[in-house]
């Protein structure tokens, strides 16, 4: 699977690896059972600490999409495969309404995060 | 003035050499091993033993004249089949390297034969006297790997051949900001081609146990360790190139992002197109092959003619990715 970073986002690197795991798993480009690549080798072709790689992983395994063992690597549990259709319906829903009303991306992208944070 | 473009490519020479320096070596291995036996005329039975059947007993005998006129032919037709290999296809590094040990083996293997049939005999009166111990088979079978070990890892590597052109402008790319960094990761792994493995392994050994010669139980274990290294590759796309690996850490190639011509999905029959499974080389320019299953694979054309072929799910993914790294190696080798 594409693994990307931007390295000019905001958002921390670890937490961009996060978010993409996470929606490998919910477009089913990840599978329980599937590994996660070994932390060196990913931190090595996107030029991260592997330090940010582990925290990453480390964060996945508190949110319980995957298990963490020292033999095997990270491996998606089969708890993680969490349907999100009905999220995906609500966000064209509210991109749409979003662009109804005009606003920019920027704009859209604030109200989400302000609504996150209640 | 007209320009003419280079009528043979720079692997042709390359092929050339390492083609003929390896067949003169295994021909004198072979050539070696039977002057060698031709001076044990005199301590050797009139007619030798020639093979074995199970328990051990010589269920075939020929002279010594027809045992060396036997060996040496059958080197000089191995020799020629891994020529063929080596000239047609010799594209890439690997296929010479693996040319060159094969056309030694060969050698090692006629003289191994050689030495090890007629040795056995030296001092006997009939050839039905002759006892194959358990080690023979397996010294004809791993003696010779030595050499050809040594012989491929005498053929040097492909030379750095940076691209001079850019990728075509109509191939496929992955949208990249400047500040974004990406790696693609897959495993090509078999269907059918493990299927045959582990078939292969299991009538060998069978065979081996029904016939109670138990030496051949090498045959399996040395097909094991292949199949093992065959069984599954790793795939990386990332800035320094395209990465492909056996799970077990060989064998595995490179391509380096500025070597890389162009990246595309193609469809590949592992039979028709190269002949079986695992790491091969191509009957089409001498691709050289990881190919595990029928289907989508990605082919990364790479400078100097040469193309390496690799059979994963997503192929598109990789050679998009693959083509914005080769455009990225391009734009910092030259900047502005």
């Amino acid at each position: 699977m594409l693994w990307t970073i931007d390295a000019g986002s905001d958002e921390p690197l670890y937490a961009q690896l996060v978010a993409q795991a996470h929606l490998a798993v919910a477009r089913g480009d990840l599978s329980p059972g599937d590994r996660l690549p070994a932390a060196r080798e990913l931190a090595t072709s996107l030029d991260l600490n592997v330090h940010t790689v582990l925290r990453a992983y480390q964060q996945l395994r508190d949110e319980g999409l995957v298990d963490l063992r020292r033999s095997r690597g990270a491996v998606i549990t089969g708890a993680a495969a969490t349907d999100l259709t009905a999220v995906e319906e609500a966000l064209r829903t509210f991109v749409a309404a979003a662009r109804e009303a005009r606003l920019s991306p920027e704009a859209t992208t604030t109200l989400l995060q302000e609504e996150l944070k209640r | 003035m007209t320009t003419h473009p280079d009528p043979t490519p720079a692997w042709r020479r390359r092929a050339r050499r390492s083609t003929l320096w390896s067949s003169l070596a295994g021909l004198a291995l072979t050539l070696g091993a039977a002057a060698t036996v031709w001076g044990w005329r005199g301590d050797l039975p009139d007619e030798v033993a020639t093979h074995w059947g199970p328990g051990g007993t010589p269920d075939a005998s020929m002279t010594v004249t027809g045992l060396v006129a036997t060996a040496v032919a059958t080197t000089v037709g191995l020799l020629a089949l891994f020529a063929v290999v080596g000239l047609a296809w010799g594209s890439s590094a690997s296929t010479r390297r693996t040319a060159a040990g094969a056309a030694v083996w060969s050698g090692g293997l006629g003289a191994a034969l050689l030495l090890v049939t007629a040795g056995l005999q030296r001092g006997l009166d009939t050839p039905q006297a002759a006892e194959l111990p358990g080690w023979a088979l397996a010294v004809v079978l791993l003696a010779p790997l030595l050499p050809a070990v040594g012989a491929a890892a005498l053929v040097p590597g492909d030379p750095a051949l940076p691209a001079e052109r850019p990728v075509a402008a109509d191939a496929p790319r992955t949208t990249l900001t400047d500040s974004e960094r990406a790696v693609w990761m897959g495993t090509a792994r078999g269907g059918a081609a493990l299927v045959l493995g582990i078939g292969a392994v299991v009538a060998t050994t069978l065979l081996a146990v029904v016939a109670q010669l138990w030496a051949t139980l090498l045959v399996p274990a040395l097909l094991a360790v292949l199949f093992a290294a065959m069984f599954a590759f790793r795939v990386r796309v990332d800035a320094t190139g395209f990465t492909v690996r056996s799970v077990l850490g060989w064998p595995g190639t490179h391509v380096p992002a500025d070597e890389v011509v162009e990246a595309s999905v193609t469809r590949v029959s592992p039979l028709g197109d190269f002949g079986g499974w695992g790491w091969r080389v191509g009957f089409d320019k001498g691709r050289v092959g990881v190919v595990l299953r029928s289907g989508e694979a990605v082919l990364v054309e790479r400078t100097g003619g040469r193309g390496l072929v690799v059979t994963v799910d997503d192929a598109a993914s990789a050679a998009a990715l693959l083509n914005t790294m080769a455009d990225r190696a391009r734009a910092d080798r030259t900047p502005g």
